[in-house]
């Protein structure tokens, strides 16, 4: 059973009394475990797909199954409750708030999760130390450099324990050499924990590094592959799905 | 914390709308301490006019007195039915000459203590220290609380009375009396009495009677009203009726007549106080709306966050209803402290005890409606935040 389903996922907008397709029908499955980056030009869906699959926005059409559970039949109260257990977020800008302390910024989903406090700060210090910012705990985000702060917001959503995490260009507000650190780390997160990872990026020598790369185009999924190995032309499978 | 470092980060503008609530509540903490000033003086008033007839003489213009009646009269109004008590009054003013200034309270008086007082009377009368002025008592006073500390008096001093005016005429007269009793104060008029047995009343009373009539009358057969005492279940006002039809050199007023005097008094500073308190809505929570919906437009990004992260409507709002509330709770306290501050400052330099008087309740008003008045106003950017769409407010520039 994947732990993510995408079925025919469509999403449109209506923006200048023009209907916008972000997202056309879209159907793919992620494994756990995986490391996935979604590539595409800009405007080609992946935030969107994203958004839809990370249940912050409904989709105009189709279904997202997260193990096997059709999320569009939830109410707010319990898609809250599922991206505060089973999600973790990564965003570009890190989105760090700045009165909090790293490690407070690190716990800021347990308050809503209603999670043991204490256990929760145990946990926080460990993922930070792992994170390599043992020394930087008590540091407001103004005080750290941009990869400490994507850092501590990789701590942040792992802080749950959550068995999917999205990130949203996690890496481009970074140089070169801590986007490579970031990817490392996540991905020594994911064969370490098995925390499956679905991440947008526009690098595509970074989306190399990945096990899949799923490609985005106009809305659609144009290409699906294993990397090392082509899983082949996908544009059929979303056909298929119509 | 993080609500306190949230306020904090925005140092002027939270300051300059804590100072809109500091502003109201201190306005609701003054006026508020002179409206309970007086509504305990009022409250007092119609406890004690609410349950008695005050008799007066026939002839003179107000309920309270201002003529004199014979002593004798006592004896026919006690015949009235329902009657249970009479007591003779005699009050004159303890600062006499003094000009009259504006005096928001009232006046230091010297009476004789109507030993019917406890036994009937709804306001009770009681001793912080000291005995009672008996009957027979010659130069012996029982002061009010408020007469006794603007003179510093204690139990076993002496006071002239009546109190000697700077600009006194030759032939002024007053009398040493020993303090033999001070009472507890009652927030109302007994405490700015001096109180005295009849005789000493009468011959006080006696000391100013006009040039012309010395000689002539005998002041001990004098008394400047009455005050009737009912039997149970009596309709007081009927009373008062019976009282001016069978005893017609006297006028005993309706105690209702009375009350409602008082009553729209009180109505007159509960109104003051309202104001205030309006003001303090319209000027603080104005500014907290501002500066909430200011807050809530600055922090659209760390909304979406935060949604994204798990985070409910609820739990959105709660946290800055929290904020408004703690804006309204610092501004109360600060506010009512400098309320308090001014008031008792106030208070200690009028010598007969102050215009002001803070309750708990009004403390539990002051600062509660404060609180309150922060999370009214900050309901609405607090339900603006709630409601936001966590994809927008997370790519909001």
């Amino acid at each position: 059973m994947p732990t993510l389903r995408l079925e025919g996922l469509t999403k449109h907008y209506v923006r200048a009394s023009q209907v916008v397709r972000a997202l056309d029908a879209v159907t793919l499955e992620i494994q756990q475990g995986e490391f996935a980056a979604v590539v595409g030009r800009s405007g080609s869906g992946k935030t969107t797909m994203l958004d839809c699959a990370g249940l912050l926005m409904r989709p105009t059409a189709g279904r997202v199954l997260l193990d096997a559970v059709d999320t569009g039949r939830l109410g707010e109260r319990e898609r809250a409750a599922l991206r505060s257990r089973r999600i973790g977020f990564i965003f570009q800008e890190f989105n760090l708030l700045p009165t909090l302390s790293a490690i407070e910024n690190v716990l800021l989903p347990l308050r809503y999760s209603g999670a043991d406090r204490r256990a929760g700060r145990r946990r926080a210090e460990m993922l930070l130390e792992e994170m390599g910012l043992a020394e930087r705990m008590g540091h407001r985000p103004a005080e750290l450099s941009g990869g400490q702060q994507q850092r501590v917001a990789i701590a942040r959503s792992l802080i749950g324990e959550p068995t999917l995490v999205f990130g949203d260009e996690p890496m481009g507000e970074v140089d070169t050499e801590t986007a490579e650190m970031l990817l490392s780390l996540m991905r020594r997160i994911n064969r370490e924990s098995r925390v499956t990872f679905l991440i947008v990026t526009h690098d595509l020598d970074l989306a190399a590094r990945a096990d899949r790369i799923i490609h985005l185009h106009d809305g659609r999924l144009a290409a699906d592959e294993a990397v090392g190995r082509a899983v082949g032309p996908c544009a059929a499978l979303a056909v298929g799905a119509r | 914390m993080e609500i306190l470092r949230n306020l904090w980060r925005r140092k002027v503008r939270t300051s300059l709308t804590v100072i809109g609530i500091v502003m109201g509540i201190f306005a609701l903490t003054t006026m508020g301490a002179m409206a309970e000033h007086f509504d305990a003086l009022l409250a007092g008033g119609i406890a004690y006019y609410g349950n008695t007839v005050q008799v007066a003489d026939a002839n003179s213009s107000s309920g309270f007195g201002g003529g004199y009646m014979d002593l004798s009269t006592l004896s026919q109004i006690q015949r009235v039915a329902g009657v249970a008590a009479v007591s003779p009054g005699v009050f004159d003013t303890a600062k006499p000459g003094q000009a009259s200034v504006v005096s928001m309270g009232v006046p230091d008086f010297i009476g004789n203590l109507d030993p019917n007082w406890n036994r009937y009377s709804r306001l009770k009368l009681s001793l912080a220290g000291g005995r009672w002025v008996g009957d027979g008592s010659r130069l012996e006073v029982d002061l009010g609380s408020s007469f006794a500390a603007e003179f510093h008096m204690k139990v076993g001093d002496t006071i002239a009375l009546p109190v000697r005016p700077s600009d006194a005429q030759p032939g002024f007269v007053n009398h040493r009396f020993t303090v033999v009793g001070i009472l507890n104060p009652t927030l109302t008029a007994p405490d700015s009495g001096a109180y005295v047995s009849l005789h000493d009343a009468q011959m006080i009373d006696g000391d100013s009677l006009p040039t012309a009539l010395l000689g002539h009358v005998d002041p001990y057969q004098l008394i400047t009203g009455a005050v009737v005492y009912a039997e149970p279940g009596i309709n007081l006002d009927a009373l008062a009726a019976r009282i001016n039809a069978q005893v017609p050199t006297v006028k005993a007023t309706k105690p209702s007549t009375l009350v409602s005097a008082f009553r729209s008094g009180g109505a007159v500073f509960t109104f003051m106080t309202t104001a205030a308190a309006l003001l303090a809505l319209i000027i603080g929570g104005l500014s907290v709306v501002n500066t909430m919906l200011m807050s809530v437009s600055e922090r659209v990004r760390e909304i979406g966050l935060k949604k994204a992260i798990g985070a409910r409507t609820r739990h959105i709002l709660t946290e800055f209803l929290a904020e408004a509330a703690l804006i309204g709770l610092i501004g109360g306290v600060v506010g009512y402290l400098l309320g308090l501050v001014l008031t008792t400052l106030l208070n200690g330099s009028n010598p007969s005890g102050g215009l002001f008087l803070v309750t708990p309740g009004l403390t539990a008003l002051a600062i509660g409606f404060a609180v309150a008045l922060g999370a009214i106003a900050g309901l609405l950017p607090a339900i603006r935040a709630a409601r936001m769409d966590p994809v927008r407010a997370l790519r909001a520039q």
